[in-house]
Parts: structure tokens; C-alpha cells; sequence
């Protein structure tokens, strides 16, 4: 895609490429000129590279020049984590904390690449009603981690953090943002993440999945409460984003119907993005939300949300859903993504992924950004990134 | 105290637990044992009020979040019971060892199976997260286990998988004990070259096929 066009964005007319013309024309409702290839390939990169296991025509490379390589839409290229980091997707905003609230860490390992097994980060956050404390360890290459104790683990600890969030503000990175849009300005649209819609903060990040469900059993009073501040948080971080030339907003959330079934995607989720999708709109922005675990169940009610389109919904054979089914529960929405991750590992026949390529293509076009539901494993043949790219490409000239 | 009387507070006992009633079911625990009836068979009433709650999820009336509340619902009861216990509560059913395997740390689904089958009956020996070859097949050997249970979500990890099951072998172990394994991104083709006994995308699937391997190896 070559063609070049002009928009305006936030008043000032700016020359962009067919991708970002392409992709706008999916957040808008419009038909394009094809499909965008845009897959998430920085896990992959991030283990290969800590393994040492990097294809040697990938060694030395940055991030984007990997997609350059690949001929595919980058995705996760720049921001805070420097090499391999994203501008196109995750947090823009940098949190403030307030003037007596103390953030520690330790960490036992130095080099991320060089940890063991048992290393671990723990943070705490130490203000005048107390302090809490969480426990990471990080994942195999330590590219990644996960909590072994959370925060949040009794209404002393929910005390403390309703403390830290009402002293807490948001500020534009605007540095980053600059330097980025040098580099991808004219080819992706700006994407900007918010953290997990307040129940899924609780579950995946802060409290645990089983706490939050006893908690909410136990203590509904004092869960509504802390709930009630997290979705303020929210309108914190929408209100930093105000006059900001960001397209996309996502909602981190890891959706997944056993940690979030019907009865409480109704009475906490739904309601929670009725308030603040018409925020988002407002500020001429789409929103989005990420779909990554089992959503057989949700798909027929997330239409409710307003939400304008979902990340990651994972089909069968990896997750829980038909193409039919996420059409149908999708009416009116765009897709993002749709290809299950362990379709690019060698042994899985490349038929199988030409046929889900092709069918998503067929039933998801015009609305689909094609990616990778969730992210290119680590043990992928990436060359079928350029594989499929080619389907793509095939497709997108029949149009 | 009579048949008739007893059979109402077992319908209390049933009833408080799967209406998640911690109060109504320790009020009727504790009466049914200073009735005189064994701390033993109260812990059979309430799995029988666990099976129902099994029913309602099955039938989609309840879901994985109802499971959880009961089992906290059981598991309070079971500790106004613990004075009154003489022997160990559960593991009628059969032993099982329950891991995600190594370089793996996600356990959700591994949490809610532990949770299916240790309401079921079985005893379950739960080794956590990112658990070695070496460390499964340990405690295979040191417990007389019926059903291993494998768990891994991200594909460079289900190689554990079969390293597990050929380690097994080499200790005379694999046909002492059935294999099952879950996770999104397991396939049958990579199922049956691991050479486990099952695969499951769900936690319910998973324990309603121990079940089956449980009553077969009775009969």
C-alpha cells in the first residue's frame, strides 16, 4: 500500500499512507481498500532475543525494522520499555503519585534476561494509612511476569489503595508521543491504552480472581465503594487524554467468562462502559477492549457496552467461539485481530491457518484490523506472519 | 434423634450450601453432630450439595464464580466440623497430583479443576505452578496417585507434556496412573503424541472424565 493521502488531525491537515487511511476507514464504519495486516510479534521477539534464539536474520534488528522485514503493519515498535516498545497500543500516560505516597521496589535479579527461577519484583506502596505490597515473578527469559501475591488482600489493604487513587493524577507523555509520531505518524493511527475496566483490575491485576469473587460475597458494600473510585479513575485518565490526537482508547480487561460470567458482566461491567463510552466519543475517540479468554457466553451482550470494537477474541480451535458466533455478537463492531496464536506454530498444518486466515478475511472485512489473537508465541515460525501476509495481499487485490 | 428429623437438617445442610448460606449450614453442621451424627457423614451431605452446585454449572445455571463461593461456603463449615472430625475429610473418590508444568505460572483453570475434583471427592495434591518434570513424577511416585493432572497455557511449554509422561515411563509409573492435561492451545494431534490418557479445554470436562476413570477402575 502505497497510495498517499491527506487528513486532518486535531485541525492541522496532515499527509498519511493507505494503512492509516485503511485502518481509519475500519474505526469509521467505511469500506477501504483492504485489510491491514497488523499482528503483534514483540513476545515472540522478546524470548527469541532473551533465548538468544533469534532467527539470524532478525539479530541486530530493531522491532520495526523486523516488520519492515516482514512487510507487515508494525505494532508495539516504541514507548517506554525502549527497544521493542510501543507506540501504537500501550499507556501513554504517565501515573503521578501524590506527595506522600512512597512507591519501593526490590528486585532480585539484574539483567532481566539472566534471572532464575523464584526471582521476583516486589513494589510497595507506603503512605500515611499504611502500606501495601505486591509480589511479581517474572516468567520464563523474564521477558514477562506474573503476581504471586497482590495487593489487595483485606479491607486494611482496600483502605490504603483507596488512599494512593484519590491522590493519584495522569500526564501526557508528550515526549514520547513526539518522537513517535516522527517515525510512525503517517502509517498508524494512535493508540492509547487505559487500564482493565474496574472489576478486571480487581481480578487481574490488584486482588486476584478468587479474593475478588469472595470479596464481592463478603464485603459488597466496601467492594461497590472501591469500584465506584476505580471507574473515577477512569474519567482521570479519559480527562488526560482530552485534545491528545489519539484514535484508539483500549481497555487492557484479559476478558474471559469465567472470571467475569453473565450475571457480573451485567451488573459491573455493562453499566461501567454505558457511563464512559459516551466520555470516549465525546473526545472524538473509538474504544476498544481486550477479549483474550473464553467469551462464548459475553459475545451476545457486549453490544451493550457500546464498546466500538473488541481485541483478540480468540476462535476455536484455541478459543471458545465460532467465526459465526463472533460475527453475530460483533453486529456493528470491529474486530481486531482473530487469528488463534497456535496457528503459527510449525505443527499445525499451514492449510489450517490459510483456511482461518481466508475465512476471517471473507466475513470480517471491512471491519477487521487482521492480527494475532493474542500474540505470536514464542516458539512460532514467524515466516508465517509472511505467509499469511501474502493471503492478505491476495485478498486485498480481488477487492 | 429421628430419621425424619435428621433427613430435614441434611436437606438444611444441602440447601444452605448451595444457596451459599455459611450461617444456615454451620447452625445445621453443628446440630446434626451433637445429634449424634458423625462429623464424617456431614461431610457427605454437603458433597452431595456440592454435586447439585456441579448440576446448576453444568447446566449453566451457576457459573465458575458460584464454585468458588461455595467451596468457601464448604470450607468454612469444615472448620466448625474439624473438632468433631477423626479422620481426613474427602478422598473417597481417589488421589490425584494436579501441576502446571514448568515455565508455566497460569493456574486459573488448574485452580477451578482442583476445585471440581476435590468437591468431588478425590484428594487432590495440589504442587502449584511452574512445577519440573522431575517434581511431578515424584510425587506421583511417593503417593498412591490414581490421576495426574497437567495444566500449561503457552505453547513452548506444553513440551512438558510428553517429557513428563516419558519420565513416567522410565520409572515404571505410566500405567499406574492416568494423565489428563488442559490449556487453550492444546490440540488432540499434540495430545496423542505427548501419549496422555485425555485432553480438555475445560476444568468441568476434566473432572467429569476423572469421575469416569474413577467408577470404571471400581467396576
Amino acid at each position: 500500500m502505497n497510495q498517499e493521502f491527506t487528513i486532518r488531525i486535531l485541525g492541522e491537515l496532515v499527509n498519511v499512507t493507505e494503512t492509516y487511511e485503511n485502518m481509519m476507514a475500519v474505526y469509521e464504519g467505511r469500506e477501504s481498500s483492504g485489510v491491514v495486516f497488523q499482528p503483534r510479534i514483540k513476545h515472540w521477539y522478546d524470548v527469541n532475543l532473551a533465548a538468544g534464539t533469534l532467527p539470524e536474520r532478525y539479530q541486530g534488528m530493531y522491532l520495526d525494522e523486523i516488520y519492515r522485514d516482514l512487510d507487515v503493519t508494525p505494532r508495539q515498535v516504541w514507548g517506554l520499555e525502549g527497544v521493542g516498545s510501543e507506540f501504537a497500543g500501550y499507556l501513554g500516560l504517565q501515573v503521578k503519585e501524590g506527595d506522600d505516597v512512597e512507591v519501593w521496589v526490590k528486585q532480585t535479579h539484574g539483567l532481566f534476561y539472566e534471572t532464575k527461577a523464584h526471582d521476583y519484583i516486589i513494589t510497595e506502596y507506603r503512605t500515611p494509612k499504611g502500606t501495601m505490597r505486591q509480589v511479581q515473578r517474572l516468567t520464563e527469559h523474564g521477558t514477562s511476569f506474573y503476581n504471586s501475591e497482590y495487593y489487595l488482600k483485606d479491607l486494611e489493604d482496600i483502605e490504603i489503595y483507596k488512599y494512593v487513587l484519590q491522590e493519584r493524577t495522569y500526564q501526557w507523555d508528550r515526549l514520547r508521543y513526539e518522537w513517535g509520531k516522527k517515525r510512525f505518524g503517517d502509517l498508524i493511527p494512535l493508540r492509547a491504552s487505559l487500564q482493565h475496566s474496574p472489576l478486571m483490575w480487581l481480578m487481574v491485576r490488584t486482588m486476584g480472581f478468587q479474593r475478588t469473587v469472595t470479596m464481592l460475597w463478603k464485603h459488597p458494600k466496601e467492594m461497590e465503594e472501591l469500584l465506584q473510585l476505580l471507574e473515577e479513575e477512569f474519567y482521570k485518565q479519559i480527562e488526560a487524554y482530552r485534545g491528545r490526537p489519539v484514535v484508539e482508547l483500549s481497555f487492557g480487561d484479559n476478558m474471559h467468562q469465567d472470571m467475569c460470567p453473565p450475571p457480573y458482566f451485567k451488573k459491573y461491567v455493562t453499566p461501567f462502559y454505558r457511563r464512559v463510552m459516551p466520555k470516549v466519543h465525546a473526545q472524538g475517540m473509538y474504544a476498544t477492549s481486550h477479549w483474550d479468554g473464553f467469551v462464548k457466553q459475553l459475545l451476545p451482550l457486549v453490544k451493550e457496552t457500546g464498546l466500538d470494537g473488541l481485541e483478540c477474541v480468540t476462535p476455536l480451535p484455541q478459543g471458545d467461539v465460532t467465526l459465526e458466533e463472533m460475527k453475530e455478537g460483533m453486529e456493528g463492531m470491529f474486530l481486531r485481530d482473530g487469528i488463534p496464536a497456535v496457528l503459527f506454530c510449525p505443527w499445525i498444518k499451514l492449510r489450517t491457518l490459510e483456511d482461518q486466515v481466508r475465512r476471517l478475511l471473507e466475513m470480517f472485512y471491512p471491519r477487521l484490523i487482521l492480527g494475532v489473537s493474542d500474540l505470536v508465541p514464542a516458539n512460532a515460525d514467524i515466516e508465517r506472519i509472511r505467509f499469511v501476509n501474502r493471503i492478505v495481499k491476495e485478498f486485498n487485490e480481488s477487492l | 434423634m429421628s430419621m425424619k428429623k435428621q433427613e430435614e437438617l441434611f436437606d438444611e445442610i444441602r440447601g444452605a450450601l448451595i444457596n451459599f448460606d455459611v450461617e444456615a449450614a454451620k447452625r445445621a453442621a453443628l446440630e446434626a453432630v451433637q445429634m449424634g451424627v458423625t462429623a464424617e457423614k456431614v461431610v457427605d451431605v454437603m458433597s452431595e450439595g456440592m454435586d447439585v452446585v456441579g448440576d446448576k454449572y453444568q447446566a449453566g445455571e451457576y457459573f465458575v464464580t458460584e464454585l468458588i463461593i461455595a467451596g468457601e461456603t464448604m470450607k468454612e463449615v469444615l472448620e466448625v466440623l474439624e473438632p468433631y472430625m477423626e479422620g481426613e475429610a474427602g478422598g473417597k473418590l481417589g488421589t490425584a497430583v494436579v501441576a502446571t508444568v514448568e515455565g508455566d505460572l497460569h493456574d486459573i483453570g488448574k485452580n477451578i479443576f482442583v476445585m471440581l475434583i476435590t468437591t468431588a471427592g478425590f484428594k487432590v495434591i495440589d504442587l502449584g505452578v511452574d512445577v519440573s518434570a522431575e517434581r511431578i513424577v515424584e510425587a506421583v511416585r511417593d503417593s498412591q496417585v490414581d490421576i495426574l493432572g497437567l495444566s500449561a497455557l503457552l505453547t513452548t511449554n506444553l513440551e512438558q507434556f510428553p517429557m513428563v509422561v516419558d519420565r513416567l515411563k522410565r520409572e515404571g509409573l505410566r500405567d499406574k496412573v492416568k494423565v489428563i492435561v488442559g490449556g487453550a492451545t492444546v490440540t488432540e494431534e499434540y495430545a496423542e503424541e505427548a501419549g496422555v490418557d485425555a485432553y480438555v479445554k475445560t476444568a468441568l470436562d476434566g473432572a467429569e472424565i476423572c469421575k469416569g476413570w474413577v467408577k470404571n477402575i471400581r467396576s
